[in-house]
């Protein structure tokens, strides 16, 4: 895939940070974040934790499970925060107990961006011949989760679009990482 | 130590704090503290530790509490480095350490009694560890434990429970406890 075709990691911030402010009440109070980013770190959005490091309005909170950070972000989502997740597919697999406990059971609205690491640009990802990547979307419709691909530019407003509907519905919401970011 | 006097002592000292019992602390604490603005991490057991570090990190004013048990802080451990990164200095960790999966049956947690967690913690970088075996020592300590500066982490050597979420199921389901708390801080109660 040619480079120019990956998704630039400033333009998924700035969908971050528009997300946020579609659900924040007010603007953030003097020292206070726009909102919060957990990432167990992804390749696939490697650039995106990068620029994230830099980011002055967001804050980037490193957990070492997946697990930990749907718990983190409950009690940020408690606490009046705005959080979503950066993580990966296999952590998807790894934390199912936590998705279903926290945001199933729990009515936390856990926003997530996943990483479908080794994901074939000319494939579905359910037709990936790599279970990691095959049995993400069919792992989030036995949850109930509503999920969506992002692949271009043209498909940035699904962060926003996801983010606002894990807040309306008190749930889950994924958004798939289909293509390495730049 | 009886663990449902450390959680009257909890109560009596705790002030404003926000609450995040876990396990066997579950039942008790909901007959002891009713009214404590508290959300319990039952169905994600591990969950604790991080539940608590992310209310902490929103409310950074209000101290937060997090009674956690031995047997669940080993099914998330690297929430301890998580913690101490995240350096939140309004962070309680108090945890419970009866040697034992007690709401399974007692069976001996890995490592039963042997382990260390006030020394893992602090080697994981919280500002502030101790152990008390005694209710005597916690009572006296228990103020400058809730206001020191976190995250600190204190070990109690403690007893079995008198109820375990098993033999006391019921309170709120936690959606209503998350709704709820979430409404109270958002009013500034």
């Amino acid at each position: 895939m040619p480079e120019n075709e990956k998704i630039p990691a400033p333009l998924i911030v700035e969908a971050l940070k528009e997300a946020f402010r579609g659900q924040r009440a007010a603007p953030p109070a003097a020292g206070e974040p726009l909102g919060w980013v957990l990432s167990v770190p992804d390749t696939h959005q490697r650039s995106v934790i990068r620029e994230l490091e830099e980011d002055t309005e967001l804050r980037l909170l490193t957990c070492s499970t997946e697990d930990e950070a749907n718990a983190i972000a409950a009690g940020l989502y408690v606490g009046g925060a705005e959080v979503a997740l950066m993580i990966q597919h296999a952590g998807l697999y790894a934390s199912v107990n936590t998705l279903r406990g926290v945001g199933l059971d729990g009515g936390v609205p856990l926003f997530a961006l996943v990483g479908l690491l080794s994901r074939e640009p000319e494939l579905e990802p359910r037709d990936s011949p790599r279970s990691m990547v095959r049995f993400a979307e069919p792992l989030l419709d036995t949850f109930e989760v509503p999920h969506a691909l992002l692949e271009t530019r043209e498909d940035l407003g699904l962060i926003p679009e996801y983010y606002a509907l894990s807040r309306e519905r008190s749930g889950p919401a994924v958004v798939l990482v289909g293509r390495e970011t730049a | 130590m009886r663990p449902e006097d450390v959680l009257r002592a909890i109560n009596e000292a705790r002030g404003e704090a926000l609450v995040v019992p876990t396990m066997t602390a579950v039942p008790a604490w909901r007959t002891i503290a009713p009214d404590a603005p508290s959300v319990a991490c039952v169905d994600f057991m591990g969950g604790a530790s991080s539940l608590g570090l992310g209310l902490a990190l929103a409310q950074p004013d209000r101290r937060v509490v997090v009674l956690d048990g031995d047997g669940s802080l080993l099914m998330q451990l690297g929430s301890l480095a998580t913690v101490a990164g995240a350096a939140p200095a309004n962070y309680t960790h108090v945890l419970f350490a009866n040697g034992v999966y007690q709401t399974s049956g007692s069976q001996a947690i890995p490592g039963g009694a042997g382990v260390d967690f006030a020394g893992m913690a602090e080697a994981a970088g919280y500002a502030f560890t101790t152990r008390i075996d005694t209710l005597e020592e916690l009572r006296i300590r228990l103020p400058e434990l809730l206001r020191a500066e976190g995250p600190v982490l204190v070990e109690l050597a403690v007893e079995e429970a008198e109820l375990t979420p098993m033999t006391a199921p019921g309170g709120d389901p936690l959606r209503v406890q998350v709704a709820q708390l979430r409404e109270r801080l958002a009013s500034g109660g």
